[in-house]
C-alpha cells in the first residue's frame, strides 16, 4: 500500500472509531448510574421502560407531576411535599446493563428507606427486537396453579369494566359494603 | 334515587372487622370505590409524624372532583365536553386546552408503542380518548390523595385498580380477578405491591355477548385480559391492546413492558405470566 | 541450443511525448480511495458497536467475552462482504487494481474472515454461558433452539466452511474447476443465510436504528453490485454484442487464433492486453468458461484471441465452426497501456503468453526506439505469432529479441542455460530498464522469475506488470 493511502486509511479509521466512541459515551455513562445519584424521588415508581412520560402532566396545577426514569421532577407546586428527604433513600433507579442473548437487559432497583425492596429487569429498547424473552411470556396455566394469595382479605375486584348498573350485581359491591 | 341504592348495597359476603366501608363515587358511567388503609405503619415514610386520618368525606369529594373534571372535558356522551366540540369542529385541535392536547399526544404515543393496535382514532375520524381518560383520572386522583398525606389507599374505577402503600400494616392490597364465566367466582387474587401497583382488565361486557374483534377484523382469542403494571395507564392501555391485538400483541407487550398478564381464552383456559403462578417461583 | 537475437531496423519518426503521468495519478487516487474505503468499512463496523455504548461492556469477564464475540461477528461479516465485492467484477476495482490483484486479495482474506466468524460463534456461546451460569453445551443448545434464525445462521456457517475448505489450494486442484466454482458460489447463500440472525438476535442491529439502516444499506449495496456487475451486465453485453466465431486460424502446434465478429464492440471499451471470460455455445463447450486474452487490438466489430488447446475441453477449440455463438464476461485486466507509468516499454512473453503482448504491441504508447519485445521460446522457430510480432516491431520502431533455449534443470531462472552463464538479465538486455514499464506474460513460474529479475534490477512495483497463465 502506498504511504498516502495508508496514512489516509489510518486517519479515517481512527476518526470513525472516535466518532463511534463519542456517540456511545452517553449510553455508556448511563450504565454507571449509581444509587448515589438518587434524588428525592416521589413514591411513584418510574413508569414502564420507555423514556416518554406515560404518567402525563395532569391538568390541576396543584398536583405534583410524577417522575420518570432516573431524574425525578420536583413537584410543580409545593402544596404538599410528597417525600421530604427521609433518613434513607426512596425511589426506583435503573442500574447497570447486562448483555444477554435476548438483548441488553437493564436492572431496575426499588429502594425503600435505604433498603432494596425490589430488583426487576427491564428490556432496554422499546423497539421490537424480536428477540423473544421466553422468561416473560404468558404461558398456559391451570386454574389451580394461579396465584391466590390468602394473606389478607380481597378488597378490590377486577374484571371487565362494569357499568353502574352492573356494579350493583358485582362482587365489588359486596366487598365495598363489607367493613374492614 | 340511584344515589340511595348505591349507599346501601347488598349484604356483605365476607365477615369484616371494624372499620370503614368503601367510599363510592358514581362517575363516568361506572362506580369508583375508594378505600383507605391503615396509615400508622407508613408514618415514618412520610413526614415523620403520625398522620391524621383524612376525613372520609373530604377524600370522596377530592376524588369525585377529579373524575368530574375529566368527564366534563373528555366524555363523548356529553355534547358540550371539549372533546365533543373538537370532534364536531367547533374547536380546533391547535386551539384546544393544554390538557386535551397533552392527553391526545399521550394516546398517540401509546399508538406508536403498540404498533397501532391501541389508537385514539375512531373509524369515523373522531378522536376518542376514553382509553386513557379514565386511567389518567385515577392517576390524578391518586396523586392528590398522596399529596394530602395519604400513604395507603386503593382506587377501583369499574375494575381498573390503583393502590398505594398497604391495606393494613404489613399487608399488601389484594386484587382479585373475576372469572368471566361466573362473575361470583375468582380466578386469582394477587398482591399489588411495588412495582406493579396497578391492574386493569379488558373483556366482554356484562350486558350481552359483546365480543372483542381484533384489529384485522377477526374475533379476539381472549375473553378477558387482566394486566398488572407499574402504573394504571400502562395497564389499561395494554389490556386493551392485548385483547384487540391477539397473541402477537400479548407476546410483544410482555416482552417490552414490565407487566404480568392473566388472560382467559374463549374456551375458558388460562394464560399467565410467571409472576402469577402460585407457590415458589 | 543457440542464443539468438534478431534486431530490426528503427525507422526515424518523430511523435509527441506520450502523456502518461496524469492517467497514472488518476488511477492511483482511485486505488487509494478504494483501499481507504476498505479499511474504513472495518472501522465502521467496530464503530457500530462503540456507538451503542459497547466500550463500557468490558467490565466483567462474561461481558468482555460477549463483546468480543459481537465485534468478531461484525468485522468478520464486513470482511466477507469486502471479499464478495472484490469478486463482483466492479469496473472501478478493475480500473484501479486489475481483476487479478483483486482476486489475489480476495483469496488472502478468505481464511481470516472464516477465523473471525468461528471466533464469533465460540466467544458468544462462551460469554452467554458465563453470564447465564450454564454449561457451554446447554447454552449452545438453547441458543439454537430458542433464538430466531439460528438454524439458518448455522447452515450459513457450514456452507462457509465448505467453501473455504474447497478453496484451499490442494483441494482445489483435485476438483474439476467447474465443480469448485459451483461450490464457491454457495458463499452467496452462506452470507445471505447469516443475515436474518444478525438482525433479529442480539441488541445491536435493532430494527429502525441507525445501525440497522447502515447494515441493510451495506448488504443491499453489495448484493446490488454483485447482481449488476457480476451477472446482469455480462448477460446484457453478450446479448447486445452478438459475438460469433468468424474463423479459426492455425498458428502453431495445437495453437489457434479465433477471430470473432460482433456489432458495436466499441461500447465494451476493451483495451489491448485485456482478457474476457468466454463461453462458446457448442454442445461440448457451453458448460465451460475460459479466460483468454485478446491477441489483437479490439475494433468496432472484431475481436481476436489466440489459445492453446490443451486439457479436455480446450481441445475442441480448434474445431469451432464459423457462426458459433459466443458469450462473454469482461473486459477485465490491468495488463494494458492504461497502467503505464514510464515513457519506455519492455514486453516479455513466453509460450501462449504472447497473445496479450501481441495486442499490446499494436496500440501501446511509446516513441520509436523506446520499446523492446523479448520472446522466450524453446527454439527460435516455435514462438507463436512471431511473424506478426516482427512486422509490428518493424512498423512501430520496437526492438525484437528472441531468446531460445531450454531452461537449465535445477536452476530458478527465466533464461536458457547459455544466457545464464553469460550473465544475461533484463538489465543487460534493456539498458534503460529503469525508465521502462515491463509487461510480462507467460507460464506461472517463469513469469515469477522474470518479475524477480526485474525487482532485483531495482524496478519499483508500479513499473512491473504481469499476467500469469495458470489455468
Amino acid at each position: 500500500m502506498r504511504i498516502r493511502a495508508a496514512a489516509s486509511a489510518a486517519l479515517a479509521s481512527v476518526s470513525v472509531l472516535a466518532i463511534g466512541w463519542m456517540v456511545g459515551a452517553p449510553a455508556a455513562e448511563s450504565l454507571q448510574a449509581t444509587l448515589a445519584s438518587a434524588t428525592t424521588a416521589t413514591t411513584t415508581p418510574a413508569a414502564s421502560t420507555t423514556p416518554a412520560a406515560t404518567s402525563a402532566t395532569t391538568p390541576s396545577a396543584t398536583t405534583p407531576t410524577a417522575g420518570t426514569g432516573e431524574a425525578a421532577q420536583a413537584p410543580a407546586a409545593a402544596t404538599a411535599p410528597v417525600a421530604a428527604t427521609p433518613a434513607g433513600v426512596t425511589g426506583t433507579f435503573d442500574g447497570s446493563v447486562v448483555q444477554t442473548r435476548f438483548g441488553n437487559v437493564q436492572v431496575s432497583v426499588t429502594i425503600d428507606n435505604g433498603t432494596i425492596t425490589e430488583v426487576s429487569a427491564l428490556h432496554l429498547t422499546d423497539h421490537d427486537p424480536r428477540s423473544v424473552a421466553i422468561s416473560n411470556q404468558a404461558a398456559p396455566i391451570l386454574r389451580s396453579e394461579v396465584l391466590t394469595a390468602q394473606s389478607a382479605q380481597v378488597q378490590n375486584v377486577s374484571g371487565a369494566t362494569y357499568t353502574t348498573a352492573g356494579y350493583l350485581q358485582s362482587m365489588q359491591a359486596a366487598l365495598d359494603a363489607a367493613q374492614f | 334515587m340511584r344515589h340511595n341504592s348505591l349507599l346501601t348495597p347488598p349484604s356483605p359476603v365476607l365477615p369484616g372487622g371494624s372499620g370503614v366501608a368503601a367510599l363510592l363515587v358514581e362517575t363516568m358511567g361506572t362506580v369508583v370505590s375508594i378505600r383507605l388503609g391503615a396509615t400508622a405503619g407508613d408514618a415514618a415514610a412520610l413526614d415523620g409524624g403520625a398522620q391524621p386520618r383524612i376525613p372520609a368525606l373530604e377524600t370522596r369529594a377530592t376524588v369525585e372532583g377529579v373524575f368530574r373534571r375529566w368527564d366534563e372535558q373528555f366524555s363523548l356522551y356529553r355534547p358540550d365536553s371539549e372533546l365533543s366540540r373538537v370532534n364536531r369542529g367547533q374547536v380546533r385541535l391547535t386551539q384546544a386546552s393544554d390538557t386535551l392536547r397533552v392527553c391526545y399526544a399521550l394516546a398517540l404515543d401509546w399508538r406508536d408503542r403498540t404498533d397501532g393496535v391501541f389508537t385514539p382514532h375512531r373509524a369515523d375520524g373522531a378522536i376518542d380518548l376514553s382509553g386513557v381518560v379514565k386511567s389518567l383520572a385515577i392517576q390524578e386522583a391518586g396523586d392528590l390523595l398522596a399529596a394530602r398525606g395519604a400513604g395507603d389507599w386503593s382506587l377501583n374505577a369499574g375494575g381498573d385498580i390503583l393502590v398505594s402503600g398497604h391495606q393494613a400494616p404489613g399487608q399488601d392490597w389484594l386484587a382479585a380477578i373475576v372469572d368471566p364465566a361466573d362473575r361470583q367466582a375468582l380466578l386469582a387474587s394477587v398482591p399489588l405491591a411495588r412495582p406493579l401497583r396497578a391492574v386493569a382488565s379488558s373483556g366482554s361486557a356484562e350486558r350481552g355477548e359483546h365480543i372483542w374483534t381484533t384489529v384485522d377484523g377477526g374475533v379476539s382469542p381472549y375473553r378477558q385480559v387482566s394486566v398488572f403494571g407499574r402504573d394504571i395507564v400502562t395497564a389499561d392501555v395494554l389490556a386493551t391492546t392485548i385483547i384487540a391485538g391477539g397473541e402477537d400483541a400479548l407476546n410483544r407487550s410482555t416482552e417490552n413492558f414490565e407487566i404480568e398478564v392473566l388472560a382467559v381464552l374463549r374456551d375458558g383456559s388460562l394464560l399467565a405470566t410467571p409472576g402469577l403462578r402460585a407457590g415458589p417461583a | 541450443m543457440s542464443f539468438d537475437t534478431r534486431v530490426t531496423q528503427r525507422p526515424l519518426r518523430v511523435a509527441p511525448t506520450p502523456r502518461i503521468r496524469p492517467e497514472y495519478k488518476r488511477r492511483m487516487r482511485l486505488a487509494d480511495t478504494l483501499q481507504v474505503l476498505c479499511f474504513v468499512s472495518v472501522a465502521v463496523s467496530i464503530a457500530l458497536f462503540l456507538g451503542d455504548g459497547g466500550a463500557a461492556r468490558f467490565s466483567t469477564p462474561a461481558d468482555a467475552i460477549t463483546s468480543l464475540g459481537v465485534l468478531t461477528g461484525l468485522v468478520g461479516t464486513d470482511l466477507l462482504l469486502v471479499m464478495m465485492l472484490l469478486a463482483a467484477r466492479l469496473p472501478a476495482i478493475d480500473r484501479a487494481f486489475g481483476h487479478d490483484s483483486a482476486m489475489a486479495l480476495h483469496q488472502s482474506l478468505g481464511k481470516p474472515a472464516l477465523y473471525l466468524i468461528l471466533a464469533h460463534v465460540v466467544l458468544l456461546i462462551t460469554g452467554y454461558s458465563l453470564a447465564g451460569k450454564v454449561t457451554i453445551f446447554a447454552e449452545a443448545w438453547s441458543m439454537i433452539t430458542q433464538l430466531p434464525d439460528m438454524l439458518l445462521a448455522l447452515a450459513g456457517l457450514g456452507l462457509l466452511i465448505l467453501v473455504v475448505v474447497t478453496s484451499l489450494v490442494i483441494v482445489r486442484h483435485r476438483l474439476p474447476y467447474e465443480v469448485w466454482h459451483i461450490v464457491h458460489l454457495l458463499s452467496y447463500a452462506a452470507v445471505l443465510a447469516a443475515l436474518p440472525h444478525q438482525l433479529t438476535s442480539g441488541s445491536l442491529l435493532i430494527a429502525g436504528s441507525a445501525q440497522w439502516y447502515y447494515w441493510l444499506a451495506l448488504y443491499t449495496g453489495v448484493a446490488g453490485s454483485i447482481l449488476v456487475f457480476r451477472f446482469i451486465l455480462p448477460v446484457v453485453r453478450s446479448l447486445r454484442a452478438r459475438l460469433v466465431v468468424e474463423g479459426v486460424d492455425e498458428v502453431g502446434d495445437g495453437v489457434v487464433s479465433i477471430r470473432l465478429s460482433g456489432r458495436r464492440l466499441r461500447r465494451l471499451k476493451a483495451s489491448s492486453g485485456q482478457f474476457f471470460i468466454w463461453r462458446f455455445w457448442t454442445p461440448g463447450l457451453w458448460w465451460q468458461a475460459h479466460p483468454f486474452s485478446l491477441s489483437a487490438a479490439p475494433t468496432g466489430n472484431s475481436l481476436r484471441i489466440t489459445v492453446r488447446a490443451l486439457g479436455d475441453a480446450s481441445a475442441a477449440l480448434p474445431g469451432l465452426r464459423r457462426g458459433t455463438r459466443v458469450s462473454f464476461e469482461g473486459p477485465y485486466g490491468l495488463f494494458t497501456d492504461r497502467a503505464r507509468t514510464s515513457p519506455r516499454l519492455v514486453l516479455v512473453a513466453a509460450g501462449i503468453g504472447v497473445a496479450p503482448i501481441r495486442s499490446l504491441l499494436e496500440t501501446a504508447t511509446f516513441l520509436p526506439g523506446h520499446a523492446t519485445v523479448i520472446l522466450r521460446a524453446h527454439t527460435a522457430e516455435d514462438s507463436y505469432l512471431a511473424d506478426e510480432l516482427a512486422a509490428l516491431c518493424q512498423a512501430r520502431g520496437a526492438e525484437l529479441r528472441i531468446i531460445a533455449g531450454k531452461r537449465p534443470a535445477g536452476l530458478n531462472t527465466w533464461l536458457p542455460a547459455k544466457a545464464v552463464s553469460a550473465r544475461v538479465s533484463l538489465k543487460t538486455l534493456v539498458p534503460q530498464l529503469r525508465e521502462s514499464d515491463v509487461y510480462i506474460c507467460g507460464p506461472r513460474r517463469w513469469t515469477d522469475e522474470v518479475v524477480r529479475d526485474a525487482r532485483s534490477a531495482g524496478l519499483p512495483t508500479r513499473q512491473i506488470h504481469f499476467e500469469r497463465f495458470d489455468w
